[in-house]
Order: C-alpha cells, then sequence, then structure tokens
C-alpha cells in the first residue's frame, strides 16, 4: 500500500472568495453606461460566450467569469487582467450570446478604461506611438515591389498628417507621452 | 460603370502589393472604377480602439466624412480597415450623442459626417453589383477540382449587424471560378493576427490549429481576403516547420488573383511570386 501524503493548508476548492470589501458597485454602471454595454445586466451566466471562446481554455478568467466580474464590480482584477488584452476580438462570443450582450465590444471598454488609468501592455503601446510616429501601422518598405506591379511607390492616398493629428490630442498622444 | 472611392490602408500597400495589383486587374475586366481615396488616415486597427476609442472613431470618421463629398460608396480589399471603417459608420448611425462630439471635432476640419454612403468590402461589392453570372462569363480557364479553404477573417463576418457580410457571398465566389470549396471544422476560427502584440506563442497556436485543419480536410489551397489573415496563414507556415516540426505546404491566394488565374490573367501580372509559399499546385494545373 503508498502512504497518501498528509494534507496541509485550506481545502481545494474551485475559486477563492470574492473579498466582499473590495468590490466596486458603480463599476457595473460605468460599463453599462458606454454605448455598448446596454444588455450586460442581461446576462443570465450561461458561459455560451466562454463555449464560443476560442482562446478561453488558457485564461484563468473565462469570458462569462468577466461579464460576471464586471456585475459584481471586481474592477482591480478586470481591468488588470491580462485576458482583456488577448481577447482576438473574433466577435465569437458576442454573435452567439442569447442575451444580446455585446461581449467583444464591452472588453475594448474595458481596456479603455484600464488605458484610462495608463495599464496598456508594452507592445500595443508601441503600436500607438507607432501611429503618432509615423502616421501608419505599416510603411512601404520593398518600393521596387510596387513599381514591379506598375503601383506607385507609397502607399496611395495616405495622408500621414491625418492621423498624427488626431491622436496627439486624444487619448493615445497622452498615453505615448507618459510612456517616454 | 459604378465608381468606387478606395479605401487601401497602409498593410496593403505596405505588404501585399500583389493583393493590390490583382484587385485592380479583376476590377478592370469587371467593370469597376475604383478611384484612390486621397488625404485619408490609417484607420489604426482594432489595437488603437483598445486604447483609445474616441481616437479610432475621429480618424475613421473623418475618413468616411472626406469620401461622403464624392458620394460614392467606400471600398477596401482589407478585412481590418473594412472592420474599423464599417464598424464607426454603424456605431455614429446608431449613438447620436458620440455622432455630435464627432462632428464637433470634424466641423474644425471643414468636414461633416453624415452617414450618406456605406462601407463596402470589395468583394462584397464585386458580388452585389457585377453579380456571380457576369463574373462567370469571365472565366476562361476555370480552376476545376483543385480544393480551396475559405479563410474569411473575422472582420468580415462579425458582428453580423455590423458587416452585414454573409459567407455565403465569398464561397460563391470561389465557385464562379470553377474551384472546389472545402468544409473544414475551425472554419469560423480566428487566424490569431490580432493577438500577436501581447502573446506570439498563442498567434502561432491559433494559425497551426486552422492549418491543420484546412489540411486535414483535404485543401489544396488556401484564399483570404485581408492582409493580416494572409500574412499569419502564409508566412507563419515557414516558422511552423521549426516550432512544431509541422510542414503544410498550403499556399495562400489573396481571392482576386484566384479570379484573375481563372479569367486568363498571367502569374507575373497579379505577383503570384511574392507569396511565401510557392504557389506550383495551382499553376501546375492550370497548365496541365
Amino acid at each position: 500500500m503508498t502512504e497518501t501524503e498528509e494534507k496541509t493548508g485550506p481545502p481545494v476548492t474551485l475559486i477563492d472568495p470574492i473579498d466582499m470589501t473590495k468590490l466596486d458597485p458603480k463599476f457595473r454602471n460605468d460599463i453599462s453606461s458606454m454605448p455598448n454595454g446596454e444588455e450586460l445586466s442581461a446576462c443570465f451566466a450561461c458561459s455560451t460566450c466562454t463555449a464560443a471562446c476560442p482562446i478561453a481554455n488558457q485564461w484563468d478568467y473565462m469570458p462569462h467569469q468577466l461579464i460576471r466580474m464586471i456585475l459584481l464590480g471586481m474592477r482591480d482584477e478586470v481591468l488588470s487582467s491580462k485576458e482583456i488584452w488577448e481577447c482576438l476580438t473574433c466577435f465569437q462570443c458576442q454573435e452567439r450570446c442569447p442575451q444580446k450582450v455585446r461581449v467583444t465590444d464591452i472588453f475594448f471598454d474595458c481596456k479603455n478604461l484600464a488605458a484610462e488609468e495608463g495599464h496598456v501592455p508594452e507592445n500595443v503601446l508601441a503600436l500607438g506611438k507607432t501611429l503618432v510616429d509615423k502616421g501608419q501601422l505599416y510603411e512601404v518598405i520593398n518600393d521596387w515591389e510596387r513599381e514591379d506591379l506598375d503601383l506607385e511607390p507609397e502607399v496611395p492616398g495616405l495622408s500621414i498628417e491625418g492621423i498624427q493629428s488626431i491622436l496627439k490630442s486624444t487619448r493615445t498622444g497622452k498615453l505615448v507621452e507618459d510612456g517616454e | 460603370m459604378p465608381v468606387y472611392s478606395l479605401y487601401m490602408g497602409c498593410s496593403v500597400p505596405a505588404n501585399y502589393p500583389n493583393y493590390e495589383a490583382a484587385m485592380f486587374k479583376v476590377a478592370e475586366a469587371l467593370g469597376m472604377n475604383l478611384n484612390y481615396l486621397e488625404d485619408v488616415a490609417c484607420c489604426g486597427s482594432p489595437n488603437l480602439r483598445s486604447i483609445d476609442t474616441f481616437g479610432w472613431l475621429l480618424v475613421n470618421a473623418r475618413t468616411i466624412a472626406i469620401a461622403e463629398k464624392s458620394g460614392h460608396d467606400i471600398v477596401t480589399p482589407c478585412n481590418g480597415c473594412f472592420g474599423s471603417l464599417k464598424d464607426v459608420l454603424h456605431h455614429l448611425t446608431h449613438h447620436k450623442d458620440d455622432l455630435k462630439k464627432i462632428n464637433v471635432e470634424l466641423k474644425k476640419m471643414g468636414l461633416e459626417f453624415k452617414g450618406s454612403i456605406n462601407v463596402r468590402h470589395i468583394i462584397e461589392a464585386m458580388y452585389t453589383d457585377i453579380g456571380i453570372e457576369e463574373i462567370k462569363k469571365r472565366v476562361t480557364k476555370p480552376l476545376d477540382g483543385v480544393g480551396i479553404a475559405i479563410h474569411y477573417g473575422c472582420h468580415l463576418l462579425r458582428p453580423l449587424d455590423v458587416t452585414e457580410f454573409r459567407p455565403e457571398i465569398l464561397q460563391e465566389m470561389v465557385d464562379a471560378t470553377g474551384a472546389t470549396v472545402i468544409d473544414y471544422p475551425l472554419w469560423k476560427q480566428c487566424c490569431g493576427a490580432t493577438v500577436l502584440p501581447v502573446n506570439e506563442q498563442l498567434a502561432i497556436r491559433l494559425a497551426r490549429d486552422k492549418l491543420k485543419s484546412m489540411k486535414d480536410a483535404g485543401a489544396v489551397f488556401i484564399t483570404v481576403v485581408c492582409p493580416a489573415c494572409g500574412n499569419q496563414l502564409d508566412l507563419q507556415q515557414l516558422g511552423l516547420k521549426d516550432s512544431y516540426g509541422e510542414v503544410y505546404d498550403l499556399p495562400v491566394l489573396l481571392y482576386p488573383q484566384i479570379l484573375a488565374l481563372a479569367m486568363g490573367m498571367n502569374e507575373e501580372e497579379i505577383g503570384l511570386s511574392m507569396n511565401r509559399v510557392p504557389a506550383d499546385p495551382i499553376l501546375d494545373h492550370l497548365s496541365g
């Protein structure tokens, strides 16, 4: 007979209890008052969004849990989560929701709130900086490829200033400035 | 002849001039008049929406407002640009408060968003305005028997209330070339391109799962209508040899390249040598 290891510590439960003193009851209103949040409270936790999500299996918080966390007021956990930034924005969750909760759009709103507090992953901030500095995400490097195909050498019709001047006065400009 | 305002974005001209060239060749043959929009800005991609929704709304509202002056619908070959522009059009049409704020800013630039034109993917414009029967008439070298897996791309299809693009559109367009559309289980799944900046390993796994699903179902090559999806499925195949020890050899063609070949155009005209995975299977078929 093999000896079973002596167990110490707290019993294994599905999730840790929620510390209710840390909940922010206003968080759900912040989200539901945004243009995509009207149907937020219609969520009945059926988990269809999670079933539709191609990457939920590797997340600590799955889509239906994130929506529940918003409703409960777990502001810090949601806005500091890696999950909102790893969302593929494939809209499978939103498309399947039987309650018309705009799940993907709500995650976009969460990312905006996180950004407002200064939490943006380094490489996403770098893309914002590229937009402010270069006015585009991709530049033509091999212009001979374009000329071989009888296309004009530069990106056609692109106004670099068009996006630069706008983003300098919106949140992107502030984030890029703060990051320098 | 239908006239359109063509929004190129930055990714197609910079990374896929072969897509741009093939689109023009096909559009010309179909009698579509594509005019580059001038003085328009990069759409910013979903990454801009993530950190700065207001900036993203304003940049894309500006593009739509510029196009409204000519009165022609915007068409674009990029799912990312399509997703951004179409989503902003939908948002501002449905949220009057945001529209007011955006128009205050646009007025300073001498512009106004009215919502008087539509934003469309170039493939949908070909399908709706030219029609399958007209397209079929121009197919001189049908691709009979070649199995093609379609990767639609998330921002082309979803959310449907925003994109208004049914998958049958692209399916019928591929059918029109005489090729056989291969059904595969992961046809709706994301290619992984959007998650590249924050989790590269995850992005690679998603591309790999997709390619495997296509190959297992018997696809000979893949068609896409987006530079980001094209990049993921084409370029990542080279890396998968090292990371997963798997070789897929699935050429990835932009849809207008396939239609151009079926119309009898040659491979140089559509820049087929720029596609990373060599397109030999389809060329062998056409010459055989």
